[in-house]
């Protein structure tokens, strides 16, 4: 029976903080992510429910069935979507505050596309690459007669 | 003869030449008439339209290969192994984990002394042992004869290491950084070349016939195998040439001159 009431008074302790703790907490803040320049390929709001449906079909296009050429493959992501650091350096999209791992932390999702992915664009030049950078952006720019498609402003925002 | 889901051979009528799968659709055209094979009760095999019409006889427009001609492959250089290296980021270091797109490899016939080097590489087979074992279809190839690894789809069994009777698959097994952006690689996964498969897209040669080119041996040669006006095709057609172990039937897309 004491035993009993000892147990009931540890957890009416621990529920008393608990409330206590709940009323003081502050709400966890939105993310700011990060923006990149131009429009995206797809308005904001498409992008933020479906963008993981999307590379996950395009991948299947574009390994397998050499459709190399699409909007939606995941370096045009990265080249528009990276940040530079003052010294010029990209700043991979999955380091903490940038534009994938802001959201991906916020929400708790797991994000593995760059346990093999580049999470930097190519550098121009380097290695031997097929594009500069900016023409990796320009390739994936939504084409101006597509805009109209997705609302007066056109795609949306260049988040 | 599940063509649908192995769809890269039939896929816009590539190519299908001798090998195993020609021999077991034989079988299959002899039973055309029923186009349908009963193997016990309700087990039945229905052979499609395409194998029964002999259409598979029809060759693909594109078949990416190469010609190494092994006698202008200078030994000691190892201008393709490093230029694969560096464009596709892996590492210099022939460690044993470490991963190996190209090697060079010197023979020698004992009884004469005659000696040889030349690159191996994955041979972009047209029955690759690869794509035959693959439990979860990660093994692939393309349409234009490239042989691929998916890599989203490869679960790291490392069959395809054990088939493969070149030696061309390797395995990740550590976690890999600094990945290039069109060479995707990471840890728990198959690899092996890759044609540079998107340098090739862009009209480019592969980075290691490009090194050839450019150390001077001119040793390596690429092209399309199907195009009978190609370079690589009128130089196959002129000149002696070998696949490294024909006799598996499985149609390398690698030829070898003067081995």
């Amino acid at each position: 029976m004491r035993a009993r009431a000892g147990v009931l008074a540890v957890l009416s302790v621990i529920l008393a903080l608990g409330l206590v703790w709940a009323a003081h907490r502050r709400p966890v803040a939105m993310p700011v992510v990060p923006r990149a320049p131009g429009h995206c390929v797809l308005p904001t709001a498409v992008m933020l429910r479906t963008h993981m449906m999307l590379l996950r079909s395009v991948r299947e296009e574009i390994v397998r069935h050499d459709a190399r050429d699409t909007r939606f493959r995941l370096t045009g992501c990265v080249a528009c979507h990276v940040e530079h650091t003052a010294s010029g350096q990209p700043i991979p999209v999955n380091a903490p505050g940038q534009f994938c791992a802001t959201c991906h932390t916020y929400v708790g999702v797991h994000l593995d596309c760059f346990a093999c992915h580049a999470a930097v664009p190519e550098t121009p030049g380097k290695f031997g690459g097929l594009r500069g950078q900016g023409a990796v952006q320009a390739a994936f720019r939504i084409p101006r007669a597509l805009r109209g498609r997705f609302g007066a402003s056109g795609a949306g925002g260049g988040r | 003869m599940n063509d649908k889901e192995r769809d890269e051979p039939s896929r816009d009528g590539a190519e299908i030449e001798e090998g195993p799968d020609s021999v077991r659709r034989g079988l299959l055209k002899m039973a055309g008439a029923v186009a349908a094979l009963t193997l016990a009760p309700g087990v039945t095999v229905f052979a499609r339209d395409l194998v029964l019409k002999g259409q598979h006889k029809a060759k693909g427009p594109v078949r990416y290969g190469l010609l190494i001609d092994a006698r202008a492959c200078k030994t000691g250089c190892d201008a393709c192994v490093r230029a694969c290296q560096d464009y596709n980021g892996l590492s210099h270091d022939p460690g044993p984990d470490n991963a190996q797109w190209i090697r060079k490899v010197t023979i020698t016939d004992e009884k004469t002394g005659f000696t040889r080097s030349f690159p191996m590489m994955c041979q972009h087979c047209a029955h690759g042992a690869c794509v035959d074992v693959c439990p979860t279809g990660a093994s692939f190839r393309r349409p234009d004869g490239i042989v691929l690894v998916d890599k989203h789809r490869c679960i790291g069994c490392r069959y395809c290491l054990m088939a493969c009777p070149y030696k061309a698959r390797s395995f990740v097994g550590r976690v890999v950084k600094d990945q290039r952006p069109w060479a995707p690689r990471g840890k728990g996964t198959a690899e092996g070349c890759t044609m540079c498969v998107e340098r090739v897209e862009a009209g480019k040669l592969p980075a290691c016939v490009a090194a050839c080119q450019k150390a001077g041996h001119k040793a390596m040669m690429f092209g399309n195998l199907h195009d009978p006006k190609s370079a690589i095709a009128v130089r196959l057609s002129e000149v002696a040439t070998t696949t490294i172990r024909a006799d598996l039937g499985m149609a390398p897309g690698v030829h070898y001159r003067g081995i």
